[in-house]
């Protein structure tokens, strides 16, 4: 009974951070049709500037909101300044790719000069801990896993009940219609990375309140990022949901039954297995479609 | 007044490919204009440069007397010129009724945008009986139709057509030429490129052929044109 606790509760928190990373991926993903190389290092700077804000005296109810705003600028900036101007040209894709490494290392060196190597940590979401039945949770770890669906559904909400969320899908699919019709495809775009961006400010937000930050700290959630998007489907926001889930419960099933260092083998066999049999991605529709 | 559309030594094409050649025209004044010539001369690359996809080299562009010759796609549809292109992929997975909503982004067409799905769903019944069906699964005709019917929800003050009924068969030519004689019923001007010349002399009575980027030949109103004048003209010389 005890085991079977640990991996349903082990599975959710990590499948909610997977997901909270990964949605954002793929939010700019199907809305530019390019990978962003630097949404682990915005991940990363989202909980540096909450930590910036507590340190400065601001509760955790205030820095959280305010991070994240900030977090919607950054990945607006980060848009008009690599990825815009190459919007176009026939080797985006790859272009992007390098141009958003070198702005992710350069937001993590750049961290590194103003912050140091020093390890910090935010304060948690919630104090405490409870038990649920066999076992004792964190209550910060228990907000998280409450509060991601919250925030996944209020985007899908704003992506298939809004004006504004209709627009965004529909720059995905046709940007001469999309412009035809009268919308500010650049503007979009903006949208699409700043609130990525935002997302991803409140994973590490999330990461930050248990564990310690550093600026590298952005390095493995965006490596399962990459993963969640590819094996869900990288045409679509709620594939990558599922599979962030999914992955959360496989390994949290892994490290119980075959330990900690198997987990990353087992994680890539399954990965690779599936592309072979389903290549689209496991929960992936048809291409292009946002939600 | 001002002409709704005053083009004049427009220069414009892609990179270092000139297309257009410092075309001139006016068009509005009298009626809906027709556009036709042979294939890969001009036709959209002009449609495109009206409503700011392409940018001019050289040249002006005058819609109803303000010059939006530099102004972006955007500011263009805001303004009531509206472009349905050529082949109009739309936006495959949004539905029917999402399309339609989207075409009526810009303020102006907003707050008409109720009337204009009304008129829209009157002239197209078959949409109007699958507005939740994605666009992807339409027929060409289909599709052709959607297109139409997201210009006309952008309340156009001058709808562009482009090849409206390409590739269509004959009856669905004939469907899609009803639906454009009632868009222009309603009283919105037209200019229409189509290769059917048949098609296009029912719809418009001011003609312009677009030959090597410049205009060939112009058929004001009045004047009558055979089928085989216009034939002589395509394959020309
Ligand atoms: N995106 C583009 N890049 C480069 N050249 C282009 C592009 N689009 C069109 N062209 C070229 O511009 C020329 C004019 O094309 P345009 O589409 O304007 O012709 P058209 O008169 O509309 O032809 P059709 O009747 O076949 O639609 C052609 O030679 C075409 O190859
Ligand atoms: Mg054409």
């Amino acid at each position: 009974m005890q085991p079977l606790a640990e991996i349903v509760f082990g599975g959710l928190f990590q499948g909610s951070l997977y997901a909270m990373m990964g949605v954002g991926l793929a939010l700019v993903w199907t809305t530019i049709g390019v990978f962003n190389f630097a949404h682990g290092a915005l991940m990363m700077l989202g909980a540096y500037l909450a930590w910036t804000l507590t340190a400065a005296g601001l509760p955790l109810a205030l820095a959280l909101p305010a991070a994240i705003l900030l977090m919607g600028g950054a990945g607006w900036l980060l848009q008009a300044g690599v990825v815009r101007p190459l919007i176009g040209r026939p080797n985006l894709v790859l272009a992007v790719v390098i141009t958003t490494l070198a702005a992710g290392s350069l937001v993590e060196n750049g961290v590194l000069q103003a912050f140091g190597p020093r390890s910090k940590q935010l304060p948690p979401l919630v104090e405490g801990s409870m038990t649920i039945g066999p076992i004792g949770v964190s209550l910060h770890q228990l907000a998280i896993i409450l509060a991601t669906p919250v925030v996944l559904l209020a985007l899908w909400l704003f992506l298939t009940r809004t004006r504004l969320g209709l627009a965004l899908r529909a720059v995905a699919q046709n940007e001469d219609s999309a412009q035809l019709v009268g919308l500010n495809v650049a503007a979009l775009y903006g949208l699409a990375f700043a609130l990525s961006a935002s997302l991803a400010g409140l994973a590490g937000i999330f990461i930050g309140g248990y564990r310690f930050m550093s600026p590298a700290m952005g390095g493995d959630p965006l490596l399962k990022a990459l993963i969640v998007v590819v094996f869900g489907g990288i045409s679509s926001i709620s594939g990558p949901i599922f599979a962030a889930y999914l992955i959360g419960f496989l390994e949290a099933f892994s490290n119980y039954a075959f330990g900690l260092y198997w987990t990353p083998a087992i994680l890539f066999a399954v990965l690779i297995s599936t592309l072979m049999v389903r290549p689209e991605g496991l929960f992936a529709p048809r291409m292009g479609k946002l939600a | 007044m001002s002409a709704p559309l005053e083009i004049e030594d427009l220069v414009a094409g892609y990179g270092r490919v000139t297309v257009l050649h410092g075309l001139s025209m006016t068009a509005g004044t009298s009626g809906n204009v027709g556009l036709f010539g042979p294939n890969g001369h001009g036709k959209t690359t002009l449609l495109r440069a009206m409503s700011g996809l392409v940018r001019p080299s050289a040249g002006r562009i005058r819609f109803f007397g303000e010059d939006v010759t530099h102004l972006s796609p955007q500011a263009i549809v805001g303004r009531g010129l509206i472009h349905v292109p050529q082949g109009n992929r739309l936006f495959p997975d949004l539905s029917i009724a999402e399309c339609l909503a989207l075409g009526a982004w810009t303020r102006r067409a907003r707050a008409v945008e109720d009337e204009n799905r009304e008129r829209a769903a009157a002239i197209f019944p078959r949409l109007a009986e699958r507005w939740r069906q994605p666009v992807r699964t339409l027929s060409g005709g289909e599709r052709q139709m959607v297109s139409i019917a997201t210009g006309l929800m952008g309340a156009p003050r001058l709808l562009v057509l482009d090849e409206p009924t390409l590739g269509l068969s004959p009856r669905l030519k004939e469907e899609l030429a009803e639906a454009v004689r009632a868009v222009s019923a309603a009283g919105v001007p037209l200019v229409i490129v189509d290769e059917d010349v048949e098609l296009l002399l029912g719809l418009a009575k001011h003609l312009f052929l677009v030959n090597h980027g410049t205009i060939g030949a112009e058929i004001r109103p009045g004047e009558t044109i055979g089928h085989d004048a216009i034939m002589a003209m395509y394959f020309g010389h």
